[in-house]
């Protein structure tokens, strides 16, 4: 049994090799400050170059969150403009829900209905090894991102969460009036290793604030807890001098209103209802963004890769972020869209052609295939 | 009617291979590709670990009872599997054996509660699968782990390049389960499910094939989890949510009475196929995946429906009995 499944190791190591070349030389690779080469990444990925236009897929996982509605908007958007609709023949969108299963058969099935190049959000980032091997067996490209997966044979995108919520936290304590006090953190979802990272990125800042106090509480990413512990908190401590939130934090602000605590720095997400909050009632603070413009970004990379450009094997991204004295309406926030809509709607460091207009967003109703 | 009622069993196991070679025959000629090997082992890897959990519970539903913790056992399986099935050859033996004395022991205590406890078969495996869900979410919890790839590769790949090792896996399955069937503990698993009292009165140990049907059924389910490990190289424990419900509906297209003692795991498998082809036929015209529980849901209602036209057709009650 060994001995057969090390022969197929290696047969599938020697297919691999024909398909796409992994080398380690440090080339300049495509657009390096978009798709930035992360932290000792030293693989490069390329693929040999095809004739287009090509068949793309995006294969998503959970369904019902607004991020990721938007996201398969922005990628349908930005294939259906008349420069890309060149390149890109055909786009099918697939979401398959929590099942990971449903989601291998999926990729699965685009891999064998001969698709040039898949994009996905991994249900489960470790459990695409398998797939990816065969994806490389047929010269399928794939292209994991926001949660990348545990494989550098392909290319994975993502920002680096350390950094995020590093520029947070330091916005935060350097609005602050004082260098002490106390801060409460409020985290995601317990395990997750985005969680981790960004705590870490939290505490990476705070070592250099001795004399400051932190409080951590956990909101899941998801506003109605945000604003629950938010006020827990609130009632327990008494008052913050500073508030670093990973995502939900229109919860904060709610809270800060019910409770009438004073208007001190706030960190928080980019969705609509906080920017709103945060420039209407005059908080300092600062807004982070994770834009849905990933997708676009995904897909764009995946076309390039059809075309023989090269990539580092793991790419973080740019990371916007703006700080409230700064934040103006109709660009950091939309008095006429709804509170989950994600402000920053695509990355503009990469390319102007990676933003997109509420209203064009609009006109792809259909978030998924029907 | 004893020879007809064997003949009826074996019609709906035909009828249900029928069903799905039609099936099978749209979806070829709806896949891009067509027919080719890569499709085939695509296809069968999606319907092994489905068809395995079809297996483990038409013995259980042959004996008359029913196992709602299938998923969740399968679940657990696969969550261990992520711990043990890797490292060296003997670890990878060891690990495989602890899945498969996992999941008899699983369907050992679902046989105790059920036979010694005396409570209905659907409340105890409901709870014993929620329990089966809490450990495996301890063993794991968040999906991960490392599971063998060479084993994966051997299981999900093709058999000496011609074919799909899934296709061999549901043979294997096959193939375990008919020399048991002779064995005097399946032919009793059998008995009791037609007749409780007619297997008592001939001197059958009732307890001991109802325990053992249960415990077939589990180690069946761990064999389930184990391939779902060799696909994703790893450990979830939300793995079975959808697979407990797919197995009876695998089982009832496949032709076995929910009622017992008449059935088999043949028709099963073909049940499972069936389930798992529409699925990829949803996909492949363009439909959501996501719609899929809704067909699934309205296949089993059907196939239920025409399993019950039996009972509208009986005149006098006691023929049910007989």
């Amino acid at each position: 049994m060994t001995a057969m499944g090390t022969l197929l190791k290696r047969t599938s190591a020697a297919v691999l090799g024909v398909g796409l070349s992994l080398n380690t030389v440090s080339a300049e690779t495509y657009m390096p400050n978009c798709y930035i080469p992360a932290e000792g990444n030293e693989k490069i990925i390329q693929y040999d170059a095809k004739e287009g236009p090509y068949r793309v897929a995006l294969v998503n996982g959970h369904t019902g969150i607004p991020w990721r509605e938007q996201m398969i908007q922005s990628v349908r958007a930005w294939a259906d403009r008349p420069e890309n609709k060149e390149t890109i023949g055909e786009l099918r969108v697939v979401s398959t829900g929590p099942d990971v299963a449903a989601q291998i058969a999926a990729v699965d099935n685009f891999i064998q209905a001969g698709y040039d190049a898949i994009a996905f959000i991994a249900v489960n980032p470790t459990a695409f090894d398998a797939v990816v091997r065969r994806a490389n067996r047929t010269g399928t490209v794939l292209v994991s991102f926001d949660n990348p997966v545990d494989n550098d044979s392909i290319l994975r995108i993502t920002p680096n969460w350390v950094d995020f919520e590093t520029i947070k936290a330091k916005s935060v304590l350097e609005q602050m009036s004082e260098t002490s006090g106390r801060v409460l953190e409020i985290r995601g979802i317990q395990g997750n290793s985005t969680d981790r990272d960004r705590h870490i990125g939290v505490e990476q800042v705070l070592s250099e604030y001795p004399d400051v106090e932190v409080i951590e509480v956990v909101g899941n990413w998801d506003t109605g807890t945000v604003q629950r512990v938010t006020a827990d908190a609130f009632a327990v401590h008494g008052q913050f001098d500073g508030i670093i939130c990973q995502h939900g934090c229109r919860g904060v602000t709610n809270a800060m209103a019910a409770a009438d605590h004073p208007a001190v720095p706030v960190g928080g997400d980019a969705e609509n209802g906080y920017v709103k909050a945060m420039a209407g009632n005059q908080i300092p603070g600062i807004s982070v963004s994770v834009s849905p413009g990933m997708g676009p970004l995904a897909v764009r990379a995946a076309v390039a890769l059809l075309q023989g450009e090269s990539f580092p094997s793991m790419a973080n991204l740019p990371i916007p972020n703006v700080e409230t004295a700064d934040m103006v309406a109709g660009t950091h926030y939309y008095p006429d869209e709804p509170d989950t809509f994600e402000t920053v709607t695509g990355y503009a460091a990469c390319g102007e052609d990676m933003v997109f207009t509420p209203d064009e967003l609009r006109t792809q109703t259909h978030a998924s295939d029907s | 009617m004893r020879s007809s009622g064997i003949f009826k069993t074996q019609g709906r196991t035909l009828f249900a291979w029928g069903v799905f070679a039609i099936l099978m025959g749209v979806f070829l000629s709806v896949h891009p590709r067509g027919a080719s090997l890569g499709v085939f082992t695509t296809w069968s890897n999606q319907c092994a670990a489905l068809a395995l959990l079809a297996v483990g519970q038409t013995i259980v539903v042959l004996s008359k009872g029913i196992d709602l913790s299938i998923g969740p056992i399968m679940a657990l399986a696969n969550c261990i599997a992520s711990h043990l099935v890797n490292g060296s050859p003997s670890e990878i033996a060891f690990g495989v054996v602890i899945v498969i004395a996992t999941g008899a022991i699983c369907g050992l205590i679902n046989g105790l509660v059920v036979v010694v406890g005396k409570l209905q078969a659907i409340i105890a495996t409901l709870a014993a699968g929620a329990i089966f869900t809490g450990l495996a979410l301890l063993v794991r919890p968040i999906p991960g782990g490392d599971i063998s790839v060479g084993l994966s590769d051997a299981m999900t790949m093709e058999a000496f390049g011609v074919v799909p090792s899934a296709v061999l896996v549901m043979l294997g399955a096959v193939a375990l389960w008919y020399p048991i069937r002779r064995h005097p503990i399946g032919r009793s698993i059998i008995a009791v499910g037609s007749s409780e009292a007619a297997a008592e009165a001939s001197g059958l140990n009732v307890a001991r094939a109802k325990i053992a049907a249960y415990a077939l059924g589990g180690v069946f389910a761990a064999l389930g989890g184990l391939f779902i490990g060799f696909q994703t190289l790893s450990g979830d424990p939300s793995i079975g949510l959808t697979y407990t419900l797919n197995s009876i509906a695998a089982v009832v297209i496949g032709g076995t009475m929910l009622t017992g003692g008449a059935g088999s795991v043949v028709g099963s498998i073909a049940g499972a196929l069936v389930l798992r082809t529409i699925g990829s036929l949803i996909f492949f015209i363009g439909l959501q995946p996501l719609a899929q529980p809704l067909f699934e849901g309205t296949v089993l209602l059907i196939a239920v429906s025409f399993g019950a036209t039996r009972l509208l057709k009986i005149k006098n009650r006691m023929e049910v009995f007989q």
